[in-house]
């Protein structure tokens, strides 16, 4: 039972993301999928076209041959919370952001399709349902039943795993507490990390991972200078990695080597 | 005031366009979506109890502990085991997705056991003097492996044939290494137990001696591009600097770089240095810097009971003559090493030999052989896991069925040993058994985290324990019953008059083949194509990627279809022109026939379709 005299705390959520110790192995991005019911990708899929709610982008310093490195960057959501430019241009009011918790929500039910967010998002971070979703036979058995499959025509993105937010808060509310203890609410992304290198909290408590990470020097936010005051905070002891960052667009002019 | 016909259809005009201004038409369309997200064709997830199982990967020699989210028993997502010693709560991406495999499109659902079974009584009454009943057991050390080495023990013409152990056998202690020098070998990208190598990482110094920027070049703390080929050479200067002058010129380092780098080995050590693929000057250069015992270690053996003791030896294909084996069962139910066919099929007697594969999909020998009989996959199968190469300490953690296998599976233990007329019994619970019976060692639990010696388990509650996720770690006091791998067995000296290349530079061959997924035997879930078909992180099975300049050279312009040719054979594949793949080489993500014709190192060329 909640405590009935406390109030709930106000949270903001956010994330650090070091660029120093991501290998690029990809684990988030599946363990995305596995949490979110996102679907494989479809016969006709492309990496344009293709359902990443996070996805891994490898960045190099634009230098050919020996001097050439490479760092790989994870892009989610940003989880702007100023001027959110999604929740601006949504026709529907598919696209909140949470008071509670500073999360950017998408609500699939509520959207036309009509992929001005995506056009008006600085990220890249969302994506379209070109296709009806679809497993092979048996693999639906494997779906998350916190968090309901979307359909074709509807666009979706990260939303720091919300069903995981709603287990937490019950198991809060089942042990008597108002609030959400430090850790008992990860993503999946978080959670899959081999390396540790994405770590997730409140920003406003002074003590966690992302608010400590979001004050060293070495740390940065992408398209800073939009001004969506973006919960991600990126680190990097490399110097060339914060200067890309800062680029107006990637050395090589891609996004991926491979792109 | 008359009101006219015009009038009525101007009102009805009216009231449409004004009634698009209202919320009526959002709201239908929104509840028209509503609608839509329910219809049929969008699977439901199921609902029912939420409870937490515990096993262990089965998908590659790492077994890692996984913590598994199951609603109504069915596992829905999977995690790493937080506090687990050895895989320190690490789930690789092919991990994560493990639950999914049993619904892969490619699974074997059926095969002929009956007539295999004929086959193989028909075939070993024919067998006649030099030919063999042989075993290929692609993960050893398993207690099924045990099984197969008794049943071809009390075959009279019995072998079992397993892959050459890495590192002879021995085991690397990542815990003790201050510098680590990595000839090509993917340490950060599927080496080992990811979570060990992660939780090492922050005390030693990592330095990546290879030709392209891989993953783990990437996050090296220096790296060094070498020419392709030039590992070796590279080995043995260090060893022995009087090669330094003439390793310079094969790697493309300078001599300084070169002996910086055997005065940084020397000075902050315990180092090691690992390889890509075994080479003995790798292994002779860890003999030289002291790395025996320190950094490499002879690991104890797993008891087994005495009983099992009368076992086949372990051979490797390349010892046994060729056209000599006239029954071969390959065991595939697990992943593990992948020998190209090429070199099993000149084992294989000219006329009729039978080939048995266990499989769960035909993508592997299934190929090649005259029968392929469907096993359970992870999570469906029960069978226990080696321990780990950068385990020093002998484990025994078993892969518990967390779904139970569909009907018609075939069991490879029952089966061999029926044929070899032997009783297989429960071998995973007499091994069990005389682990304990040892009374050496501690036993970690996963649900509440705790290590209890195993002087204070009981029989029962062990193999309770070991079935509902746990690991048995045994102690260092343990006495060495085998020690392969250890410093004596290892060549000291090595010929030092020239450097020699990898791979002998060749014509017709040109370029030299880089996996880039270390574990690539084995189909993975669909939902792996999040990252080769929805993005561009990784590359898909049987594509490669090389420079521009090579793919022009090759007559391939752009991202198109080609053919590799090796030495074994040729296939398909993808083509992906990438500016920082060097010249000469080619950057592989393996499938099954990239594999069969391809070797641990293997040179090759590219041809345009």
């Amino acid at each position: 039972m909640i405590a009935a005299n406390k109030p709930n705390k106000i949270a903001r959520y956010g994330m650090s993301i070091d660029l120093d110790r991501c290998t690029g192995c990809g684990a988030c991005m599946v363990a995305c999928a596995v949490e979110n019911n996102v679907p494989p990708a479809h016969e006709g899929a492309t990496a344009r076209k293709g359902i990443t709610w996070i996805r891994v982008f490898k960045v190099d310093n634009g230098e050919e041959g020996p001097a050439r490195r490479s760092v790989f960057v994870p892009v989610l959501c940003q989880q702007c919370g100023e001027d959110t430019p999604c929740v601006h241009v949504c026709p529907q009011q598919a696209v909140e952001v949470d008071p509670a918790t500073g999360i950017v929500g998408q609500m699939p039910e509520r959207c036309l399709g009509c992929r001005y967010c995506m056009a008006a998002c600085p990220y890249h971070a969302r994506f379209f349902n070109w296709w009806d979703p679809q497993w092979p036979a048996g693999m639906e058995k494997t779906l998350n039943p916190d968090v309901a499959p979307r359909m074709r025509g509807v666009v979706e993105k990260c939303n720091f795993c919300h069903g995981r937010w709603h287990a937490a808060k019950e198991r809060a509310a089942a042990a008597g507490k108002s609030e959400i203890e430090a850790g008992a609410y990860v993503p999946a992304c978080v959670e899959s990390c081999p390396t540790g290198a994405i770590r997730f909290g409140d920003l406003k408590d002074a003590a966690s991972e992302p608010a400590v990470a979001a004050k060293d020097a070495h740390s940065f936010r992408l398209l800073e200078k939009l001004g969506t005051e973006p919960k991600i905070y990126y680190h990097s002891k490399r110097d060339w990695v914060r200067q890309v960052a800062a680029a107006p667009k990637p050395p090589n002019g891609k996004e991926n080597a491979r792109g | 005031m008359q009101r006219t016909r015009r009038d009525i259809l101007l009102f009805m005009g009216g009231g449409a366009a004004g009634a698009m201004l209202t919320p009526a038409p959002w709201r239908l369309v929104t509840d028209a979506a509503i609608w839509s997200e329910n219809w049929p064709g969008i699977p439901r997830p199921a609902r029912g109890e939420i409870t937490a199982r515990y096993t262990n990967c089965a998908l590659c020699p790492a077994g890692c502990a996984v913590r598994a989210r199951c609603v109504a028993g069915q596992p829905v997502s999977l995690a790493g085991v937080a506090g687990n010693p050895l895989s320190q709560g690490a789930l690789c991406a092919f991990g994560l997705t493990g639950h999914q495999l049993p619904y892969h499109p490619q699974r074997l659902k059926q095969g002929t056991p009956e007539e295999a079974a004929a086959a193989v009584r028909g075939a070993m009454a024919k067998c006649g003097a030099g030919e063999s009943v042989a075993v290929l057991d692609l993960a050893p050390g398993r207690a099924a492996s045990w099984t197969y080495r008794r049943a071809m023990a009390a075959v009279a013409n019995g072998v079992y044939l397993a892959p050459p152990p890495p590192l002879g056998g021995a085991a690397v202690n990542l815990a003790k290494a201050r510098t680590v020098l990595s000839l090509g070998a993917p340490l950060l990208d599927g080496w080992g137990t990811p979570g060990n190598v992660h939780a090492a990482r922050a005390n030693f110094r990592l330095i990546q001696a290879e030709p392209w920027e891989s993953r783990t070049a990437a996050l090296a703390d220096e790296w060094l591009p070498i020419r392709p080929g030039s590992e070796a050479a590279l080995a043995l200067a260090l060893k022995d600097p009087k090669t330094a002058p003439s390793a310079a010129q094969a790697t493309g380092l300078t001599e300084k770089q070169i002996l910086d780098l055997a005065n940084e080995l020397t000075a902050n050590g315990p180092a090691l240095v690992l390889s890509a693929d075994d080479l003995p000057e790798a292994l002779a250069l860890n003999h030289a810097l002291g790395a025996w015992g320190q950094t490499l270690v002879a690991r104890p053996e797993v008891p087994v009971p005495d009983a099992w003791k009368k076992a086949a030896p372990e051979r490797v294909v390349a010892s046994v003559p060729d056209n000599s084996i006239r029954v071969l069962f390959i065991d595939e139910s697990v992943p593990g090493s992948h020998i190209p066919w090429g070199a099993i099929e000149k084992k294989l007697v000219r006329d009729n030999p039978v080939v048995v594969a266990f499989a769960w999909t035909l993508e592997g020998y299934g190929r090649h052989a005259q029968f392929t009989l469907p096993t359970a996959v992870y999570p469906e199968l029960t069978s226990d896991i080696p321990p780990a190469i950068d385990s020093p300490a002998a484990t025994f953690r078993i892969s518990v069925s967390l779904v139970a296998p569909p009907a018609g599976m075939a069991d490879p233990s029952a089966f061999i040993a029926k044929a070899a007329g032997i009783d297989a019994g429960n071998a995973l619970q007499e091994r069990a058994d005389a682990i304990h019976k040892s009374g050496r060692g501690t036993l970690f639990t996963y649900a509440d985290g705790k290590s209890t010696p195993l002087k204070d388990i009981k029989p029962d509650a062990f193999w309770k324990s070991l079935n509902e996720g746990a690991t048995w770690l045994g102690g260092a006091e343990e006495p060495l019953t085998r020690r392969r791998g250890d410093a004596e067995e290892i060549p000291g000296e090595l010929p030092s008059e020239a450097p020699r290349l990898r791979v002998s530079a060749s014509d017709t061959f040109p370029l030299l083949v880089a996996f880039t997924t270390p574990t690539p035997a084995t189909l993975s879930s669909p939902l792996m194509s999040k990252l080769y078909q929805d993005s561009d992180l990784r590359m898909a099975p049987n594509t490669a990627a090389l420079h521009p300049d090579t793919a022009r050279a090759s007559g391939i312009t752009g991202a198109s279809r080609a053919v590799l040719e090796t030495q074994y054979g040729r296939c398909a594949i993808g083509v992906i022109p990438d500016e920082s793949v060097p010249p000469g080489m080619l950057e592989v993500a393996a499938g099954p026939e990239i594999l069969d014709i391809c070797g641990a190192f293997t040179r090759a060329k590219v041809v345009a379709a």
